[in-house]
C-alpha cells in the first residue's frame, strides 16, 4: 500500500503499484506504490540518482525510447493499465504531457512549436490552430511577450521563455496530466519564479507531477510531496506535513539538509 | 614547478624508488639546458611556420598559374601561338572542333552538370534515408559497422570504381537493356558516381543526425508523435542545414571526379549534336546512353595532346579554372550552410 496519509476529496488520477524498473542489470525503481490525485500538484524530491525522473517518465512511457529497459508492476491512469491495458502509447502521450529538464523547443517558429501537437492529430483549420496557439500561450503566461513575433524562431527566445514555450506546446494538445522533470533546473531565479507561478495556476486545471531538486520549490508549489531514496518511496504526504512533521527519519534528514 | 607537481601523485606509487631518479632528471633538464630549450623552441617555431608557408604558397601558386593560363585564351599574351578567343565563343557555344578552330565548351559544362545531377538524384535521398535508418532506427552495432564501411568506401581510389564500371556495369547494361549496343554514357557514369558519393553523403548525414540533441526526439514523442512523425516533422527539418551540406559536398566530389567517369562515359565531345541527330530511340534513352563528355573527362582526354600556348591548350586550362572555381564555390557554400546550421 502507498505510504501516505491523505484525506483527499479528489479522485486518484495516476496510480502506481509495486513498480520495478531496471536499466540492464541496474535496478532503478524498487516496488513503488503511490497515488497521484487529480488537479493537484505532486512533487517528488530526493537526491540525484534516486529514480525520481525515471518514475516520472514511466507515466508517458517515454522511457521506452531507450533500449534494455525492464519494467514490472502496474501503472494506471483513471484506472486503466498503462502498460498492458487498452491504451496506445500515442494516445497516452496526448493525455499525459511532459516538460523536460532542459527546454527543448523544435528549431521552428514559435507558432509552429505550439501547434505541432494539434497538427499531429490532424487539425488543419487555420482559425482553430490560431485559437489553440493563443490559448496555450496565454495559459503558459507567454502570450504578451511573443504575440508580435510568432513567426520568429523559437531558438531566438531566452531559456525561461523557451521553457514556457515547451509548457505551451504541451498544453496545446489539451492533456489531463502534466509531467515536469526538473523544469527549472536550467533557469535563472526570475525565470524560475515565473514557471513556479505558472505551475500554481496550472494545477487548478491539470494534474501536475513534478520532479525537483529544489525543496523550497516543492514546498512552494506542491500540494503533495513524495520523498524517494535509492529507488524507493520513503514517505509521501501533504506537503505541509512532510516539511513540518516528517514521520521518517530519512525524510527529516534530507529536508533538513543533513544528506543529499 | 614540474617537480612539485609530480611529487604528490607519485608519492603513493608502489614504485617509490623510481621517484628520486625522475626528480633528478627533471631538475637537470629544467635548470641546466634552459638556453638550449629556448633555441629549440625558436627552431621548431620556424620549421612549423616554414611548412605552413610552403603549403599556402603552393595553393596560391596553383591558383595564380591556373588563372594566368586559363585567361590566356582570352587575352593577346606573348606566349600565345593561336588566336585570341572571345568569352562567348568558348562559354556559349556547343561546337568543339579544335582542328577547325571551334572551341565551344558549353556541351562539357552541360555534361558535367547532367552527370552530377543524375547521380545526386539517387544518391541524395538514398544517402539521407540510409543515415536516418542507421542513426535513428537500427541497433547500435549496426551504426558502428555502417560507419566503418562508409569510411572504407570513401577511401577507395576512384579508378577502382572506374574498373568496376568498365568491366562489369557497361557489359551488364548493354546485355540486359540495350540489345548489346554500347552502354557508355550519362547513365553508366551517373551510376558509378552515385556509388562513389553515397558514402560521403551517408557519413556526413549520420554526423548531422548524431549532432541533434536527443531531447528533440523525446520532445516530439512526448507530444504524441509516432516514430515516423518525429523523424519527418522534427528530426529531418532540424538536421536539414547539415544534410544540405552533406549533399553539396557529395556534389563537389561528383563534379570534380575525372578518372571513374572517363572510363565509362564514352568520351564523345560532340554528344549534343549526336543526340540531336539520332532519332532511333526515345529522347530520354538517347540522353542516357549516348557516349558523352564532361569538363573533367575532356581535360584528361585531350590535355596531353596539345601544345602549350595554342588556343586549344589555353581553352583546356580555362576549363580547369572553371572547375576550380566551381569546387571553390561549393566549398564556400558549405561553409555558409554550416554556419547557418550552428544554432
Amino acid at each position: 500500500m502507498p505510504i501516505t496519509d491523505h484525506q483527499e476529496q479528489k479522485p486518484v488520477k495516476l496510480r502506481a503499484r509495486n513498480l520495478d524498473f531496471s536499466y540492464g542489470d541496474k535496478k532503478v525503481l524498487d516496488g513503488i506504490s503511490m497515488d497521484i490525485f487529480a488537479e493537484q500538484a505532486t512533487a517528488i524530491i530526493g537526491p540525484s540518482g534516486c529514480g525520481k525522473s525515471t518514475f516520472l517518465k514511466c507515466f508517458n512511457r517515454i522511457h521506452e525510447v531507450s533500449s534494455e529497459v525492464r519494467v514490472a508492476g502496474d501503472l494506471e491512469i483513471d484506472g486503466v493499465d498503462i502498460f498492458r491495458g487498452g491504451i496506445h502509447e500515442v494516445e497516452l502521450r496526448r493525455r499525459v504531457g511532459m516538460v523536460f529538464q532542459k527546454p527543448n523547443p523544435f528549431p521552428k517558429s514559435i507558432y509552429e512549436n505550439v501547434v505541432f501537437g494539434p497538427k499531429l492529430f490532424g487539425v488543419r483549420d487555420r482559425d482553430i490552430l490560431d485559437g489553440i496557439a493563443e490559448e496555450s500561450l496565454r495559459k503558459a503566461a507567454l502570450w504578451d511577450e511573443v504575440k508580435d513575433r510568432l513567426k520568429e524562431s523559437a531558438m531566438s527566445m531566452s531559456g525561461g521563455q523557451q521553457q514556457r514555450l515547451c509548457i505551451a506546446r504541451a498544453l496545446a494538445v489539451n492533456p489531463e496530466v502534466l509531467l515536469m522533470d526538473e523544469p527549472c533546473s536550467a533557469l535563472d531565479p526570475i525565470a524560475t519564479a515565473k514557471i513556479e507561478e505558472l505551475i500554481f495556476e496550472l494545477k487548478k486545471e491539470f494534474t501536475v507531477l513534478m520532479v525537483t531538486h529544489n525543496m523550497q520549490q516543492a514546498a512552494r508549489v506542491s500540494d503533495y510531496t513524495a520523498f524517494f531514496w535509492l529507488g524507493r518511496l520513503i514517505e509521501m504526504g501533504p506537503t505541509e506535513r512532510i516539511f513540518t512533521n516528517p514521520r521518517d527519519r530519512m525524510t527529516e534528514d534530507y529536508i533538513s539538509g543533513r544528506f543529499g | 614547478m614540474l617537480m612539485l607537481k609530480a611529487m604528490p601523485s607519485t608519492a603513493g606509487d608502489p614504485a617509490r624508488d623510481a621517484v628520486p631518479a625522475t626528480k633528478m632528471r627533471l631538475s637537470i633538464h629544467s635548470e641546466g639546458s634552459r638556453g638550449l630549450r629556448f633555441l629549440l623552441d625558436r627552431g621548431a617555431h620556424s620549421v612549423f611556420l616554414a611548412c605552413a608557408l610552403v603549403v599556402v604558397a603552393l595553393i596560391v601558386g596553383i591558383l595564380v598559374f591556373l588563372s594566368l593560363r586559363g585567361f590566356a585564351a582570352f587575352l593577346p599574351l606573348a606566349g600565345n601561338t593561336g588566336r585570341t578567343l572571345s568569352f562567348a565563343e568558348v562559354f556559349l557555344s556547343t561546337e568543339w572542333a579544335p582542328s577547325s578552330d571551334k572551341f565551344g565548351i558549353l556541351s562539357f559544362m552541360a555534361g558535367s552538370l547532367s552527370v552530377t545531377m543524375l547521380a545526386l538524384l539517387v544518391a541524395a535521398p538514398s544517402g539521407i534515408l540510409t543515415a536516418v535508418f542507421v542513426t535513428l532506427l537500427a541497433p547500435g552495432w549496426m551504426k558502428t559497422l555502417m560507419r566503418q564501411v562508409m569510411d572504407l568506401l570513401v577511401g577507395i581510389p576512384s579508378v577502382v570504381y572506374g574498373i568496376f564500371g568498365l568491366t562489369f556495369l557497361l557489359p551488364l547494361i548493354s546485355a540486359k537493356w540495350l540489345k548489346d549496343s554500347p552502354a557508355a554514357g550519362f547513365f553508366a557514369a551517373a551510376c558509378i558516381l552515385m556509388v562513389m558519393i553515397v558514402p560521403t553523403i551517408v557519413s556526413l548525414s549520420m554526423d548531422a543526425f548524431e549532432a541533434l540533441p536527443r531531447t528533440l526526439d523525446e520532445g516530439a514523442l512526448a507530444l504524441g508523435s509516432t516514430r515516423w512523425q518525429s523523424i519527418w516533422r522534427v528530426l529531418i527539418p532540424a538536421a536539414s542545414p547539415r544534410l544540405l551540406t552533406a549533399v553539396v559536398l557529395g556534389m563537389g566530389r561528383a563534379i570534380g571526379e575525372a578518372m571513374a567517369v572517363q572510363m565509362v562515359i564514352g568520351n564523345n565531345p560532340a554528344w549534343l549534336s549526336l543526340m540531336r541527330e539520332a532519332t532511333d530511340r526515345a529522347p530520354l534513352i538517347r540522353f542516357l546512353f549516348t557516349p558523352a563528355a564532361t569538363l573533367t573527362t575532356e581535360l584528361v582526354q585531350e590535355l596531353p595532346n596539345t601544345a602549350a600556348g595554342s588556343a586549344w591548350n589555353n581553352v583546356l586550362f580555362a576549363m580547369g579554372l572553371l572547375l576550380f572555381l566551381m569546387t571553390m564555390g561549393i566549398i564556400l557554400a558549405t561553409r555558409r550552410l554550416g554556419q547557418r546550421g550552428a544554432v
